[in-house]
Formats: structure tokens, sequence, C-alpha cells
């Protein structure tokens, strides 16, 4: 294969599984916060900078992906 | 179309090499400048006139550094937190402003390049250890990377699993904020040119009203990045402080 069009299709493959875990990690986040902050209502504010920090953490590996994802789309 | 037209810079006036470092000025280091500026300004004007009723300015100065205090500082620090409320502070309000010069047509995001996050991340690193090193001393600094009642023999391998670690943590805070920036831009520009490609007008209202839609995003995660910055550099610098694990 062209190693072009090999690249433009790693770079879309790498994307896809990035986005898809970080998702559905996110959601599972989402939900135990969720869960966590309707169980004990005085904890919320607690869990929601856990969450956002938990959620960065999560979300720069699909960051990462992008990079290499544009590397590889740009090269 | 080039996605990554609008972040490739250009030096505006030509001033001369020192050694390696190129020192003319571009878009990236203008708009940095204005927002330093922002910031300044900002600040100044509420220091001016203190009084016991803020109004103006000042009251929403206030909100900012309470919010940096009680949300980003206490909660991850500690009482002994308050010594580092200023670089917190710093960091947050120098992100966010620049985080917002680049909606603004004509100027260009800082943060979307990563030599200026790199930068911010190297100083959080310093700003980490230094502070280590001077609360507990040169060596109990880095005897507290190692959790206690650890053997001896297993001292030296711990230790330097610890260093990737250390080291990792600037280097995804500044691809954090870097690629959150140049992701959102990007979306940002592939939006509205899909009324270039292709090349009707009948299509324009659907990716206009979507690049206001990703504005509006835009607009939030700009606080949302400088807050997630200055969060983990106060997580890490609490590291520091209370001496690791």
């Amino acid at each position: 294969m062209d190693p072009k069009v090999m690249a433009y299709l790693m770079g879309a493959v790498a994307m896809l599984w990035a986005a898809m875990i970080c998702g559905w990690s996110i959601a599972w986040l989402g939900r135990g916060a969720v869960e966590g902050s309707a169980r004990q209502p005085e904890a919320a504010g607690a869990i929601r900078t856990t969450m956002i920090i938990a959620a960065a953490l999560i979300e720069a590996i699909s960051l990462y992906t992008f990079v290499i994802a544009i590397l590889l789309v740009t090269k | 179309m080039d996605p990554l037209h609008h972040f490739h810079l250009h030096p505006i006036i030509h001033l001369p090499h020192i050694g390696p470092i190129d020192l003319s000025p571009n878009m990236a280091v203008i708009s940095m400048w204005i927002s330093m500026v922002l910031v300044f300004l900002l600040v100044y004007a509420a220091s001016r006139r203190v009084s016991m009723i803020s109004k103006g300015v000042h009251a929403v100065v206030e909100v900012l550094l309470e919010f940096v205090r009680d949300e980003l500082v206490l909660p991850m620090m500690g009482k002994e937190g308050m010594p580092y409320i200023p670089f917190i502070a710093t960091v947050f309000f120098f992100i966010w402003f620049c985080n917002l010069s680049g909606l603004i047509p004509g100027l260009f995001t800082p943060t979307s390049n990563i030599n200026i996050t790199a930068t911010l991340a190297i100083i959080v690193f310093f700003a980490v250890h230094i502070t280590g090193i001077r609360e507990h001393g040169f060596f109990r600094y880095f005897k507290g990377w190692v959790p206690k009642g650890v053997p001896g023999f297993l001292f030296p391998f711990l230790f330097i699993l610890e260093i990737p670690s250390s080291l990792a943590k600037p280097f995804s805070l500044a691809l954090r904020l870097f690629a959150n920036m140049f992701a959102g831009h990007v979306v940002l520009l592939i939006f509205l040119g899909m009324i270039i490609t292709y090349k009707s007008i009948l299509i324009a209202p659907f990716p206009v009203l979507g690049a206001v839609i990703i504005m509006v995003l835009e607009l939030l995660f700009t606080a949302l990045q400088a807050y997630i910055f200055a969060i983990l550099s106060a997580l890490y610098l609490s590291d520091a402080v209370h001496g690791g694990h």
C-alpha cells in the first residue's frame, strides 16, 4: 500500500481507538461521580473536583493520540 | 485545504539572531504580550483603591482570587498551600488570558504552540522540585519519593521507577494544554472550511451554526484548561510540600 494512504489510515485507526476508549472511560467516571454525589450530596463539591482531575488525566491520553495522528497525517 | 494553516507562525519584524535564538517576534509572542498586559492592567486596576466594600473591577478580581484560594489551593494543599497562592493564581490568570486571546479574530492562541506550554510546564517542574528541596532538605526530599517502610535493597529500584513518573508530569501538563487548544481551533477551522470545500452557499448556515456551538464550547474550555493546569500544579506542589506519598 502507498505509505501516504497507510499513514492516513493509521492516523484514523489510532484516533478511533483513543476516542472509543476515552469516551468509555469518561462515561464510567461520570457515572461514578453522579452515583457518588447522589448518594452523598454533601460530598458533591469534592467529588466534582476529583472528577475533573481524573477526566483531565483520561482526556490527555486521547490528546496524545491526537497529536500522533496529526503528525502521521501531516508527514 | 490545510487544517494547520493558521498555526504557521511568521516573524512580524526581523530581528538579529543571538546565537541559535531567533528574537523576531511573531503573532504568538504579540498575543502573549497582549494577554500579559491585560492581566497586569486588570489586577493593577483592582489593587489601586482597596476598600472594605468591593465594587467594579475589584469585585471581579476578588471573586476570581477567592476561587483560586478556596477551590484550587486549599482543597489540594491545605493550610500549607497559602504561600503558593500567588504562583497558582499567576499561572491560572496567565493561561486563561492566553487561551481567551485565541478567540479574538486576528490574534493567535499562544497556548496552542507547544513551546509556550512546555515552558510553562518546565516552570512548574522546577517550582515543584525547588519547593520540595527547600521544605525538606535535599536528601530528605528525594528520600520521600519512596514509600516509608520499604526494605533498603529495594530503595534504588523504586527511586528509579519514580524518575520517569516525575518527568512525565510536566510532559503531560504541556501536552494537555497544547493539544486541547490546538484541537479546538482545528475543529473550528474544519467546520468553517466545509463552506470552501463544498463550494456552495446553501451549505453555509450549518457550518456557521456548528462553529458558533464549538466557539461557545471553546469559551468553556479556555477556563477549564486554565483550571486544570492550575489544579494539577497545586497537586504536584502539594506532593512536594507534604513529602510525597
